[in-house]
């Protein structure tokens, strides 16, 4: 169980860096600041930050940035980066285009 | 309909190949998907020779392994489809799989899921300007598109990826302006740190990126030393115009499919890995991996694996008895084993080792600079002082390679049975200068030295793995092993063989008082 | 360990982190919310089409979605200071045959009796509405007031304000029993151990509501369901209108951020075996919905698929939920059966949950929404 009102309590407020602006997720152009802010905000687990910002859910599907931001956020929260559950897998593993899914022996009955 | 294959493996690299091959052997059928336009995963970009011993296929330049390869998995009848790209491992082993304009649904009766491993990143200001890019994409951008990665680069990174790729950016044209790493020592290889360090490339441990600089694209690079805390020291900012940065900072298991697939995982601090067994069976019946997916190694390590995983997925379905899978492994585990074996054993990684296992002293010169100082030099059992004609190994860290030991026929190098000895000059046997163990070696760390060839003068024959060749009687600089000039020299002889495979034996004359220093020849126009 | 509230809340979804926080707002001083995942959001609240809609609606739940569209989802942004990215450019439902004409004619005369502004538009209009559209519609059900949000940010901005204003958020509480003490609901029992108490639990956790209220006697009749969602790249610009077929072969819109979002289906779902853990999307369900999808806009053939994903709908068994007060279980609240479009009514529910918690009268009347309607069919 965790009690995230002590969790935001432990971790203390957010105090701004000066590499805040520097871009973690490139394909939704995602800073470091904003996910260090949503972690003070209650957003404590990879799943949510990626709700929430979006990061690591463009066309590259996290493979760039998915490590990063696994570790700012352990930082912020003061954990191992092995600590924190990564994003879920999810298909297709490659973005493909609607028509070629479409082709796939199936027909509508 | 639905494909059915006995085996489905993802990703035609040294893994997933070995593993077909090895099913194909017990009379299986597989099929070997690969996203790419060729097979052989990373090996076609490995233009450099591989070390181990024979049965790891030492010696033999990494594209030639994938080439080698390529032949069994045709003999045995592997069906390899390319631009073949998984895109989904869904239950009871489906996969699903993007061929031309069109997705195939394939089921398998067992799934072996090599997928390798894709390049980490790291951030510091200007981390996105386009020429900050991973060593391995310089790498494929030059072995295998014949492609210049780019004029003048830093390397950030001092793994074996790290230095490997820094030599490889040498021999395509570029100049490779530093190798900066914040550990505090080399994490790869001294001998290919050593090749590097000779052509003059300075090293930076501690050091970190500050910035990469440039407003459309990078122009400029500024590092900075940082203490055990791993913070940045102010005033020790140093500033090197380029066009581009390597970044050598590890790789990531590319495990995706196998947690899609719903794989029991593990978060280790070498990635995320599917937790197996032994024999790379995954927590799902029938999934197996091998390779990089399961954590990070070498390709040599990655093929065994795959032969293993081949082996017990032959058990799983009931072609191989256990008595047959048993006896395979035990062969195959001791293969796996020496490799493992060494100062850069997994079990050794990120602990400093001051002795090898002769009880000499590391050198810390090496690790910290690349390249052995010539105080340290003379403590190793390949650095001798001899009369006529001799080999002299700058081998000086236990890891799993002998190549040089085979290649002498006349018992001048010695190893023994433990793969990762320094090698050992015999004194008492006479070296003919035929220069086979300067070619065979993989860290290009074996030189011929003949002290005294005329009055004054000696001669030092030296691998030599770039071009221009220079020409008998040209006329240049020899370098020492920190890359700094130490003397002129005259070349006597370029020797290039079929059995150098590319490597060729370059031979200066010096002044005999320089043969135990010159390791490294520049041309006068350079 | 003991912990006590005013209020607990069990199931940290759209609808638990809405009602939290209009019972915050309301001056409900100490309230609890356990979540049984480690994530806020993390079931059908995260995993549905965003659709805000009025249209389809069942007579019992329309008045309460009415509610929500006219009074509250137009500033929900500006209350939760995040832009939980809600348009109301109107839902189409498409038609391809004279049948779904038919089908669709039935709802827009229903909707229209009960006072929501729906028509059936002819194809031409329906490609003025729409320009990207398929020539083969050749009509659909229009109501110009419905719309889409984002569910994810809407779920998480309730959240955060929730917690900015002090509610308690607990996560990883999984919640296994609830104990009535002197014939009032008072205690919650999580599988670690640790015990709530509150005088009022809400008990919001989609299906698994059913095993949570079983223990104090109450059973929603209940099935669940599996479907899945689909995610484009990011696109240039189209539309802002929510979409659905008459045929109900997928639904979805293009979000802010310019990724299309849709459910499909591949047809099987209702055989699936799947543990309610279990979020595995199907190998046929992808290309089911892109030729489904594609059907109807052409254009979107060469957009890449990004992501697939899967989530439990709370299927109720007459289609509409259950929000109700328990007689027989003082001090215990429903609200589960949302029946996969809770999403578009959890700012009017929430609000409601909140009144029914402070001891008031609800904004609509919702007694038709009893946990005790349901009879033998025979």
């Amino acid at each position: 169980m965790i009690d995230i009102q002590e969790k935001l309590k432990e971790i203390g407020p957010y105090v701004p860096a000066p590499d805040d602006d520097m871009l973690l997720c490139r394909c939704e152009e995602v800073t470091k600041g904003e996910i260090r802010q949503a972690v003070h905000a209650g957003m404590v687990t990879i799943e949510e930050i990626r709700r929430y910002l979006r990061c690591g859910m463009g066309l590259c599907q996290g493979q760039t940035c998915g490590k990063l931001v696994k570790s700012v956020v352990a930082r912020e929260l003061g954990v191992s980066p092995v600590e924190i559950e990564p994003a879920v897998s999810r298909a297709p593993m490659r973005p493909i285009e609607m028509r070629i899914l479409a082709e796939d022996g199936g027909e509508r009955s | 309909m639905t494909e059915r294959y006995d085996l489905l493996v993802v990703g035609a690299g040294p893994a997933g190949l070995s593993a077909a091959i090895e099913v194909a052997k017990n009379g299986l059928h597989p099929v070997v998907f690969d996203e790419n336009a060729r097979p052989g995963g990373q090996l076609f970009k490995q233009i450099h020779k591989f070390f181990g011993s024979k049965e790891h296929k030492a010696k033999i330049r990494g594209y030639r392994i994938g080439e080698e390869l390529l032949k069994e998995a045709e003999e045995y009848g592997v069906k390899v489809v390319l631009n073949a790209t998984v895109i989904g491992l869904y239950q009871e082993k489906e996969l699903t799989v993007r061929i031309g304009d069109e997705v195939k649904h394939v089921k398998g009766d067992s799934i072996l899921v090599a997928t390798g491993a894709s390049e980490n990143m790291m951030t510091f200001p200007g981390w996105t300007l386009p020429g900050v890019i991973g060593a391995g994409a310089a790498q494929t951008m030059m072995n295998l598109h014949h492609i210049k990665a780019g004029n003048r680069v830093l390397m950030l990174g001092t793994g074996n990826v790290g230095l490997v790729v820094s030599f490889q950016l040498l021999q395509a044209g570029c100049e490779v302006v530093a190798l900066a790493d914040a550990a505090p020592r080399i994490g790869g290889y001294g001998v290919h740190a050593a090749k590097v360090a000779r052509c003059g490339v300075p090293f930076y441990l501690s050091h970190t990126i500050v910035a990469a600089e440039g407003e459309e694209c990078v122009t400029g690079v500024t590092i900075a030393e940082v203490g055990p805390d791993w913070k940045v020291k102010p005033g020790t900012e140093k500033h090197f115009d380029v066009d581009t940065i390597c970044l050598a900072v590890g790789l990531s298991p590319m495990s995706q499919l196998l947690k899609q697939a719903g794989c029991e995982m593990k978060d280790t601090p070498g990635g995320y890995v599917p937790v197996c067994d032994a024999l790379g069976a995954a927590s799902v019946p029938g999934i197996f991996v091998a390779g990089d997916v399961s954590g990070i190694e070498e390709a040599s390590s990655a093929m065994i694996e795959g032969r293993i995983s081949g082996a017990a997925i032959s058990h799983y379905l009931g072609y191989l008895s256990k008595d047959q899978l048993e006896q395979k492994i035990t062969e195959l585990e001791t293969a796996l084993g020496s490799l493992r074996k060494g100062m850069f054993a997994p079990e050794n990684r990120g602990k400093l080792i001051t002795r090898t296992e002769e009880n000499i002293e590391v050198s810390m010169n090496l690790l910290e600079k690349g390249f052995v100082a010539e105080e340290e030099i003379e403590r190793y059992p390949g650095v001798k002082h001899m009369v006529g004609i001799h080999p002299v190994m700058e081998c000086t860290q236990n890891i799993p390679c002998n190549p040089c030991q085979d290649a002498c026929s006349k018992g001048c190098i010695s190893i023994g049975d433990n793969i990762t000895s320094l090698p050992v000059v015999q004194t008492d046997q006479k070296c003919i200068g035929c220069g086979m163990c300067v070619a065979s070696c993989s860290g290009q760390a074996i030189f011929l030295v003949e002290e005294e060839s005329e009055p004054g003068f000696g001669t030092v024959t030296m691998p030599y793995e770039f071009f221009p060749l220079p020409q008998a009687g040209d006329h240049g600089k020899a370098l020492g092993r920190d890359g700094k000039v130490v003397c002129d020299a005259e070349v006597v002889s370029v020797r290039t063989a079929k059995a150098f495979d590319h490597t060729n034996l370059l031979t200066i004359k010096v002044p005999s008082d320089m043969t135990m220093k010159a390791r490294f020849y520049k041309c006068a126009a350079q | 360990m003991k912990q006590t509230a005013d209020v607990i809340i069990i199931g940290g979804g759209v609808v638990g982190c809405a009602a939290a926080y209009y019972m915050a707002k309301q001056g409900i001083r100490d309230v609890v919310v356990l979540e049984a995942d480690k994530s806020i959001g993390h079931g059908g609240s995260s995993r549905n089409g965003g659709g805000v809609r009025q249209s389809g609606r069942d007579v019992r739940e329309l008045p309460y979605a009415m509610y929500a569209v006219q009074n509250m989802w137009p500033t929900l942004s500006e209350e939760l200071g995040i832009d939980v990215e809600y348009y109301q450019k109107g839902n189409l439902r498409l038609g391809k045959t004279e049948a779904h004409l038919e089908k669709l004619n039935k709802l827009a005369s229903n909707a229209r009796a009960l006072g929501l502004d729906m028509e059936v538009v002819d194809g031409k209009t329906v490609r003025e509405i729409c320009p990207y559209l398929s020539e083969e519609i050749i009509g659909a059900g229009w109501c110009p007031t419905d719309g889409h949000a984002n569910p994810m940010l809407t779920t998480l901005a309730y959240y955060k304000r929730s917690v900015e204003m002090g509610v308690r958020f607990f996560t990883d509480a999984q919640v296994v029993e609830l104990q009535k003490i002197k014939g009032k609901l008072r205690r919650v029992l999580l599988k670690s151990g640790e015990c709530f108490e509150a005088e009022t639990v809400v008990v919001a956790a989609g299906y698994e509501s059913r095993y949570i209220t079983r223990t104090v006697g109450i059973d929603i009749p209940m099935t669940r369901y599996f479907e899945e969602a689909l995610v484009t790249e990011m696109q240039p610009h189209m539309f802002d209108i929510m979409l659905g077929t008459a045929d109900a072969d997928f639904y979805g819109h293009q979000s802010k951020h310019g990724s299309f979002v849709f459910g499909s289906e591949s047809g099987l779902e209702e055989a699936t075996d799947m543990k309610p853990t279990e979020l595995r999307t199907n190998s046929l369900t992808v290309s089911a919905g892109c030729r489904a999808i594609m059907g109807y806009i052409p254009l979107l053939a060469d957009a890449k698929i990004v992501r697939t994903w899967g989530g439990w709908l709370d299927d109720c068994f007459d289609g509409v939920p259950v929000i109700s007060r328990v007689d027989e279980v003082p001090g215990l609240i429903i609200a589960c059966g949302f029946t996969g479009h809770g999403f578009g009514t959890a700012p009017s529910v929430g609000l409601m949950l909140a009144q029914m918690a402070a001891g008031e009268e609800t904004v609509v009347d919702i007694s038709a929404l009893r946990y005790d309607r349901f009879k033998s069919m025979r």
